[in-house]
């Protein structure tokens, strides 16, 4: 755990150091906490799922950078992940993350690479008739892949598409700003991948994401997420996905999410519940 | 399988009735008269001097305003946002769009605008829920105002 942290932190700095000059900029243009946080895939969102929003606070004629940390420490399971993302004018955005899975009972990991882009296609979160549209592609990579062959996973590697519909009231529920989040994601990933793709019980390849969110003050939001999960492998039952999360925004460049988590069976263990904790920062 | 696909129908559903939930309620609960809650034309005035304040202190939009003459900004500003609050007040100043036609205010300038009066309406204490009232009927005037 402490190793991991050690090797994550210097990967964020390193990401940090590597992008960071390319897309120098203050990127501020767009209200406090409508940027969401860092999804555990790395693509802006709340913590569980992508949402249509694209990271930092990028406005059209700006540029923004995100780095985050995040620990999730289940009941037989950790799952420590870091990463960033690039926003492009609103427009598009890159992301890359790197995800360290640990079995607490024999310390074996298991780390996956993501790399994700995802397009606004319409709308604005905040304004106007339509609802925010965006389009995005997650691409997961193993880098041991020995336990999802093992499971009888049909393939190491996989592509995630998703369409993402977002929409915030302003004046919404008890006066309070409110946002409601849908996916559509097409995928045959095992455990978000860490098990790879497919298998020898093939499920629906087509899942529902959703998120909800109030902010309380101009600081402090709270929510929740669903995702629905797909259950390919005969040997294990995977169901959905859940989390409830407080995010604090103290101000436009730094979050700090805190969330319970239900993440469902994992790899034949218990329903693995847990604690989230997630630290974003933007420009 | 297919109790799956019910399942994600529901789901969907689900969402549909949460949207519609959302917009009744943040179209019909107004108990308060929006301009009583801001404090009628005191308050409002109030509002408006934090916020003239605000914008000269962010640099994001002070050049917008380089040539503006305050004394009639605050007094149609006023205007404005007492017609917007229900108040009993008629509307005098120029129309929004002749307004701002030829500034190209940006969505940046725009939210930089929201966070600002935001920032007046806390300084003049105004309850955050009253906030949203009045800044949600000010978003819908935003094509009015922005890259004309
Ligand atoms: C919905 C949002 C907005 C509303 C309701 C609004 C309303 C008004 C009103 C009522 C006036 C006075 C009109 C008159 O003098 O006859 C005014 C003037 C002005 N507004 Fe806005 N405004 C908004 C957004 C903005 C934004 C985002 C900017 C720029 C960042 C801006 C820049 C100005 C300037 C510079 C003036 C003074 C014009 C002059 O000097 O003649 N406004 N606005």
């Amino acid at each position: 755990m402490i190793n991991n942290m050690r090797r994550n932190l210097s990967l964020l700095v390193l990401l940090t150091g590597l992008v960071l000059p390319w897309v120098y900029a203050h990127a501020d243009g767009r209200i406090k906490g409508t940027g969401g946080v860092s999804s555990i895939g790395g693509a802006g969102g709340g913590g569980l799922i992508p949402w249509a929003t694209l990271t930092s606070l990028a406005s059209e004629e700006q540029r923004g950078f995100t780095a985050f940390a995040t620990y999730t420490d289940l009941d037989d399971f950790t799952l420590d992940v870091v990463g960033g993302g690039v926003n492009f004018s609103d427009r598009l955005e890159l992301s890359y993350a790197r995800q360290s899975f640990t079995i607490k009972a024999n310390d074996a990991e298991i780390e996956q690479d993501k790399y994700a882009l995802k397009v606004r296609l319409a709308g604005n979160l905040l304004y106007g008739k339509l609802p925010q549209v965006a389009f995005g592609l997650e691409r997961s990579h193993l880098r041991d892949p020995a336990t999802a062959r093992a499971v009888g996973a049909k393939d190491d590697d996989g592509t995630d598409l998703y369409i993402s519909a977002a929409r915030a009231w302003i004046d919404g529920l008890f006066h309070r700003t409110s946002m409601l989040n849908v996916n559509l994601r097409y995928s045959q990933a095992n455990q978000f991948g860490l098990l790879g793709h497919g298998g020898d019980d093939q499920d629906t390849r087509v899942q529902v994401e959703v998120a909800a969110a109030m902010f309380l003050t101009r600081s402090i939001a709270i929510g929740a997420e669903y995702r629905q999960k797909p259950d390919n492998l005969n040997a294990l039952r995977e169901g959905g996905a859940a989390d409830v999360f407080v995010a604090w925004f103290p101000n436009k460049h730094v979050s700090v999410t805190g969330a319970y988590v239900m993440l469902g069976e994992i790899a034949g263990a218990r329903p693995q519940n847990g604690f989230y904790l997630s630290i974003q920062g933007a420009l | 399988m297919s109790m799956i696909r019910n399942f994600s129908l529901g789901k969907g559903l689900c969402a549909l009735t949460l949207v519609m939930l959302l917009n009744a309620c943040s179209g019909t609960q107004h108990p308060e008269n929006l301009y009583s809650a801001l404090g009628g034309e005191a308050g409002i005035a109030t509002i408006t001097d934090y916020f003239i304040v605000e914008i000269a202190n962010d640099e994001r939009v002070i050049a917008y305003f380089e040539d503006t003459n305050v004394e009639r900004f605050r007094y149609f500003f006023i205007e404005h946002v007492c017609m917007l609050s229900d108040g009993p007040c008629e509307y005098t100043g120029d129309s929004l769009v002749d307004t701002h036609v030829g500034m190209n205010v940006t969505g940046a300038a725009f939210n930089a605008i929201v966070e600002d009066l935001m920032a007046a309406m806390n300084k003049a204490d105004i309850a955050i829920g009253t906030q949203n009232r009045l800044l949600a009927r000010m978003a819908e005037l935003r094509e009015q105002v922005i890259q004309l």
